[in-house]
């Protein structure tokens, strides 16, 4: 990056995660999930599909009902609610309400209520609720949170901008407690675009294989607890070290063929957070499984970690879950750090023969037995985002 | 809540010990449904609106086959940046690259391209289950030919339009692809953000955009803003508590660099004289307002402190130059 003198980024603690996702209603299904290689995809049940070329996905079957959802008919509150509670389960906000923040990234927002506000009977909450920053609202109305709430609209990488502008507001002062992540519902709205797009595959996601073929979407949210680290050792799952957003100014809803800029949003990570390619143990990376995405991914991670690349364990957790948009980076953000704690790196479902052209060292097959410390995580979306985080666990 | 941004980067530790830069609002650009340019304001933009509740901005024509998908809040961002090239004469080769960062903020401008969306979605389904006519009433199809013959929203014209295409704009439906095609137009590479909300949320942009300069992480930032609103007047029209009158669509666009000026973010209860002059000079712009209060802070000869704020959903966020 070309640009003046830069100022290295205080490290952020993220003392809590709580997630739903399709391989469970809690962070632990998640984990458990991942490191047995449960497959969360399934036929979607909760909207008509036939019509489509693929009716497939990460869809929640169960969502444990919630005495303040019953009234909220959308989808990716309900999510977010979910994933709250099982924050709450494991972490307490301790702070005035107006030094709370809420920083969510999402894809589509409150999308389908736009559906429900078009219809005849479409009442002015449905009108409301479509705004994509609603949800964001709703979770900082259910946590009392009255400090900044920020929506991120970076697409597929908005869960990572958010941990990174969650970040900046513990850094400025700005709040006490950031609650941040992403998260994102299935709907027929985003299922109909990407079929119509030809971008999700008939087989199996199969990211980093020679016989990848597409995506297929899923529905999730995840959030953390950051605060400033104060390096008084308290538990937490780790720290958030450096993170960048870039824009590959290059094509709508294809990634920039040279990955420019997640080669920048990746170098400028590293940077921020004061760390070399040599300090980097393990890669989470977006793979989508898409043939395009995957190739240029593994580039840009070859370019920019240099002779390290071919050492460094990479994986994605997208053939599992399916790609949860606005919650996948948060997801992988939360992934990196329980790697730390329970020193095992889960495996990239799908992928039985790596492609010769995304030649990283991938964790095929089986979970690995490694405790990485520093982890980096990238993703990408439409519009040509771009974002990195580089991430610390705790030490155990 | 008052913190000085500058002070917790003067914090960031011994790695560094270059004090962190101020910053300033070189260059500032509005288009507004009243005109190009703050001048083109009423005085009380309620009296001028005359009862009207959306006041329409132009649909930008650019020229080259990429724009041809392209959505109008795509193009109002195009001509936005445009104009504060050319009012500040500054050549386009001065803000290609990594150097400089964008931030984009809407509310609402994603509104039209999904209703469209969805509307052409459920035209195609109709068309599928035995044809438009026996649509079922009170699908979205029916509903929004019935308001677009008794509320003047989604045209038949507009909905035919959309219908026979609407698959290929999908990535239009996306907040990022007016960012997206900003970025592609001026070859921007740098630093990225996209925050969603209203005039609180362009306040956050601006801030996150000084914390990029004092940070050295670009040379320049533009934090640009679009609202559109005409295509879903009858949404908005059902949900008038969330949003005051008249509506004014509008793009703005700010050039930020390093200066001399601290910047100050906060959560102020009450609205600064620039947020209460923009809104009633120019009406509800949602995220363009701040914008547009420091254009005219600029008008004014502001050279000094400046302080804007912004509202939304019960939420006030300022920041003060200083």
């Amino acid at each position: 990056m070309s640009g003046g003198t830069r100022l290295r980024a205080e490290p952020v603690a993220l003392i809590a995660a709580g997630a739903v996702t399709p391989l469970g209603a809690d962070l632990d299904a998640f984990w458990s999930g991942l490191v047995t290689g449960s497959d969360g995809i399934s036929m979607i049940e909760r909207f008509p599909v036939d019509d489509l070329r693929v009716g497939r996905g990460g869809e929640i079957k169960k969502l444990r009902p919630l005495p303040y959802t019953r009234h909220t008919g959308c989808r990716a509150t309900q999510l977010l609610l979910a994933a709250a509670q099982d924050l709450l389960a494991r972490a307490v906000i301790s702070a005035v309400p107006e030094r709370v923040a809420v920083v969510l990234g999402t894809a589509l927002g409150g999308v389908e209520q736009l559906e429900r506000a078009l219809a005849r009977g479409g009442r002015p909450r449905h009108a409301a609720g479509a705004l994509y920053d609603s949800p964001a609202h709703a979770l900082a109305h259910r946590l009392g949170a009255r400090g900044p709430v920020l929506t991120v609209g970076t697409a597929c990488a908005a869960g990572a901008t958010a941990l990174g502008i969650g970040a900046d507001l513990l850094r400025a002062d700005a709040a006490d407690v950031v609650i941040a992540g992403g998260y994102d519902g299935l709907c027929r709205f985003v299922m109909r675009g990407f079929d119509a797009l030809r971008s999700l595959t008939r087989e199996r996601v199969r990211p980093f294989d020679r016989r990848r073929s597409g995506l297929l979407l899923g529905e999730a949210a995840a959030l953390v607890l950051m605060t400033r680290d104060d390096g008084k050792g308290g538990p937490k799952l780790g720290r958030l070290l450096g993170h960048a957003s870039a824009s590959d100014g290059s094509h709508i809803a294809a990634p920039d063929p040279n990955g420019r800029g997640l080669e920048f949003a990746v170098r400028a990570a590293l940077d921020e957070a004061a760390v070399t390619p040599a300090d980097v143990d393990f890669v989470s990376a977006h793979g989508t499984g898409t043939p395009l995405n995957d190739r240029i991914e593994a580039e840009v991670l070859r370019r920019t970690l240099g002779r390290r690349a071919s050492a460094i364990p990479v994986n994605s957790i997208k053939g599992a879950l399916g790609h949860s948009m606005g919650a996948a980076a948060a997801l992988e953000a939360i992934m990196c750090l329980l790697a730390s704690r329970e020193g095992v790196v889960p495996h990239t479902l799908g992928l039985e023969e790596p492609d010769p052209a995304c030649d990283l060292d991938h964790v095929v097959g089986s979970p690995r037995a490694t405790r990485p410390r520093v982890s980096l995580s990238t993703s990408l979306g439409f519009g040509g985002c771009n974002a990195a985080l580089v991430l610390e666990g705790a030490e155990t | 809540m008052t913190v000085s941004l500058e002070s917790r980067s003067a914090a960031a530790g011994p790695a560094n010990p270059t004090p962190p830069m101020g910053t300033t609002v070189e260059a500032v650009a509005v288009l507004t449904g009243w005109g190009h340019g703050i001048r083109a304001l009423p005085a009380d933009a309620a009296r001028a609106a005359a009862g009207r509740a959306v006041i329409p901005l132009f649909r930008p024509v650019l020229e080259g086959e990429r724009f041809r998908r392209a959505t109008r809040e795509c193009l109002l961002g195009v001509a936005a940046v445009d104009a504060l090239l050319r009012e500040s004469d500054i050549a386009r080769d001065m803000i290609r690259g990594s150097a400089t960062a964008l931030i984009y903020v809407t509310g609402a401008a994603y509104g039209a391209s999904n209703q469209a969306f969805i509307v052409a979605e459920s035209m195609r389904q109709a068309r599928t289950e035995g044809g438009l006519s026996e649509t079922r009433p009170g699908s979205v199809v029916a509903e929004s030919m019935r308001q677009a013959r008794t509320e003047g929203g989604l045209t038949e014209k507009r909905a035919g339009s959309v219908a026979s295409s609407g698959t290929l704009h999908f990535p239009y439906t996306a907040p990022s692809a007016m960012a997206g095609e900003v970025a592609i137009e001026f070859g921007l590479t740098g630093p990225y953000g996209i925050l969603i909300g209203g005039a609180a949320a362009t306040i956050d942009a601006l801030w996150q955009a000084t914390r990029l300069l004092a940070g050295g992480r670009c040379e320049r930032a533009l934090v640009l803003a679009v609202e559109t609103f005409e295509e879903c007047a009858a949404l908005y029209a059902r949900g008038r508590w969330l949003v005051r009158r008249p509506l004014v669509e509008a793009a703005a666009c700010a050039l930020l660099v390093p200066g001399a000026l601290r910047a100050r973010y906060d959560a102020p209860r009450t609205p600064s004289t620039l947020e209460t002059l923009a809104r009633v000079r120019a009406g509800e712009t949602l995220a363009c307002a701040p914008l547009i209060a420091l254009a005219l802070a600029r008008d004014g000869g502001a050279a000094g402190s400046v302080s804007v704020t912004g509202e939304w959903r019960g939420r006030r966020a300022g920041l003060h130059w200083q």
